[in-house]
């Protein structure tokens, strides 16, 4: 018999994005990182112990997070293992051999994992202007890519990127440097790459999530793999870190499952 | 050196500045008490260079039409939301931007730090649009070492630099707390640098900091004492940010009558200043 514990979106998601982590590890993090910061700590705290964090422009190495806080470079994060300058991090994430993770999102996410954080629409006269890329080009560079977006909709997941703010898979010929995107975790599901076309492919669905439900909320058509999963839900375990963690509720706004 | 925040903005930030840098990431450091004074000064600046990720300072700057193009990677408000005024201007085609990454930002700032006359990015970064949205800032040229093609993008050198630190000694010598971001690199590249600080050092305060907490007063043109003169964003290991007053910026600023009405507000109304 099971015991039916609920938890919320973005609980099921840090447990995800944690299980992608392995022990020794160095993952890197942007602008609103709470998620993946809190991935990455769970990540230490249980299957990848001595796994190595960097949050966002505040440059902590190994941030403690208590608690989670929602800027990337609130102050507190400085209570870490050590911490970096800023410039001596983005020194160092263009050397390609250290990150071997990088976390990335986007206003628009396409189906080679291409993300856009700066126009949609026009370049020069965009429909949207957002904020802009920050260290997202150096996703080319890393390991592999982790993408993560709190929403799941045809705006969000396109066929083609307007701008590719971090490259994804390229279309034509050459490759990547790095190992280029490896998951896409999302409120519905999580989809990874087909290696042969490098286009995504859907993993698991959430617990409670339809098919019809992803495709639907979709703007490109994922491959089908053989045989869908659904999503493991986070542990007891797993959601009692997390809940210490984040006292402040961070993961916990929106709806529950 | 020691000047009030009008006293700085009069002197050294001329009307028509070429090329003006500020400070700070996200909501936490910028030198607001200065970027105020722009604001009632109508001090209108061809381009404006953020930090790698700007938040209230370039959005109240961009708002108030002071900005002809702005060179940044991100403008917005993490988790409180986009940047009102930076959208409304950027989609209008009322500012330029300029579109950058964390990487042309701060090799660009280390390349006018030193002198170089250009600087060169690591493979990869070609296969983002930010390089291909920008051809007058970024070139591809031949590595004479390798032959291989390789990106380059332009130095990055203000006319002025704004930024904040904690305390600042009477020499101008002055020191950063808790995480310092780009600014003390964005005030090495800069002819003039403005630093606004909470309060004056210690004796001995400075001389006990770790050298790259530091700038030396040599680097520095002017000191403005601003204690709390960041908020509404934080200043580390002095304050956090205002989070309310960030919303209520953001609430007010989704129309151009209610971004007006936070500059009447906020004291930043252009009737009334005197030099």
């Amino acid at each position: 018999m099971s015991v039916t514990v609920e938890y919320s979106t973005g609980e099921l998601m840090a447990a995800v994005m944690a299980r992608q982590l392995r022990p020794g590890e160095v993952a890197i993090m942007g602008a609103v990182s709470a998620l993946p910061q809190a991935a990455c700590r769970l990540a230490q705290l249980t299957t990848a112990p001595g796994l190595w964090f960097i949050a966002g422009g505040s440059g902590a190495v190994n941030p403690h997070l208590e608690p989670l806080v929602a800027s990337s470079c609130d102050e507190r994060l400085l209570d870490a293992d050590a911490v970096m300058t800023l410039p001596d991090v983005i020194l160092v994430e263009g050397r390609g051999d250290l990150i071997d993770v990088f976390f990335a999102g986007g206003l628009q996410i396409d189906i080679r994992g291409n993300c856009n954080l700066g126009p949609v629409g026009s370049w020069s006269h965009p429909t949207l202007r957002g904020p802009g890329g920050v260290g997202l080009p150096f996703v080319a560079r890393a390991g592999r890519v982790v993408i993560y977006s709190m929403s799941h909709d045809r705006r969000t997941f396109v066929e083609h990127v307007d701008f590719v703010s971090g490259p994804g898979f390229p279309a034509g010929p050459g490759g990547l440097p790095g190992g280029g995107p490896s998951l896409m975790v999302t409120p519905l599901c999580t989809m990874d790459f087909d290696p042969g076309t490098h286009l995504a492919r859907l993993a698991t669905l959430h617990p409670g999530v339809t098919l019809e439900q992803v495709l639907e909320a979709t703007g490109f058509a994922p491959i089908l793999p053989v045989k869908l999963e659904t999503t493991p839900a986070p542990t007891p375990e797993e959601l009692s870190i997390l809940r210490r963690l984040d006292s402040a509720g961070l993961l916990r706004r929106g709806a529950s499952r | 050196m020691f000047l009030s925040s009008a006293e700085a903005i009069e002197r050294l930030v001329p009307e028509g500045t070429g090329f003006l840098a500020v400070g700070g990431m996200h909501m936490h450091n910028n030198p607001m008490e200065l970027v105020r004074e722009l604001v009632r000064r109508r001090r209108g600046v061809r381009r404006l260079l953020t930090s790698p990720s700007a938040s209230l300072a370039a959005d109240l700057l961009i708002g108030a039409g002071l900005v002809d193009e702005v060179a940044t990677a991100y403008i917005g408000f993490e988790h409180l939301g986009l940047a009102p005024a930076y959208r409304r201007a950027a989609e209008s085609g009322a500012v330029t931007v300029l579109e950058l990454c964390e990487a042309a930002i701060v090799h660009g700032l280390y390349a006018g730090a030193g002198g170089l006359p250009f600087t060169a990015l690591p493979p990869g970064l070609e296969l983002s649009d930010v390089s291909t949205a920008n051809p007058e800032h970024f070139h591809t040229i031949t590595d004479p070492f390798t032959g291989e093609r390789v990106l380059v993008a332009a130095p990055l050198r203000p006319d002025v630099a704004l930024i904040h630190a904690l305390a600042a000694d009477e020499r101008g010598n002055v020191f950063f707390a808790g995480a310092h971001f780009t600014d003390r690199l964005m005030a090495m590249a800069a002819k003039t640098v403005i630093v606004q600080v909470e309060r004056m050092a210690k004796a001995g305060e400075i001389a006990a900091q770790r050298a790259d907490g530091v700038l030396p007063g040599f680097l520095v043109t002017a000191v403005v004492v601003a204690p709390r003169g960041c908020l509404p964003t934080a200043s580390h290991r002095a304050y956090g940010y205002d989070e309310p007053a960030l919303r209520s910026y953001l609430k007010l600023s989704r129309t151009e009558d209610g971004f007006a009405e936070y500059l009447q507000i906020n004291g930043m109304a252009a009737a009334g200043v005197t030099a």
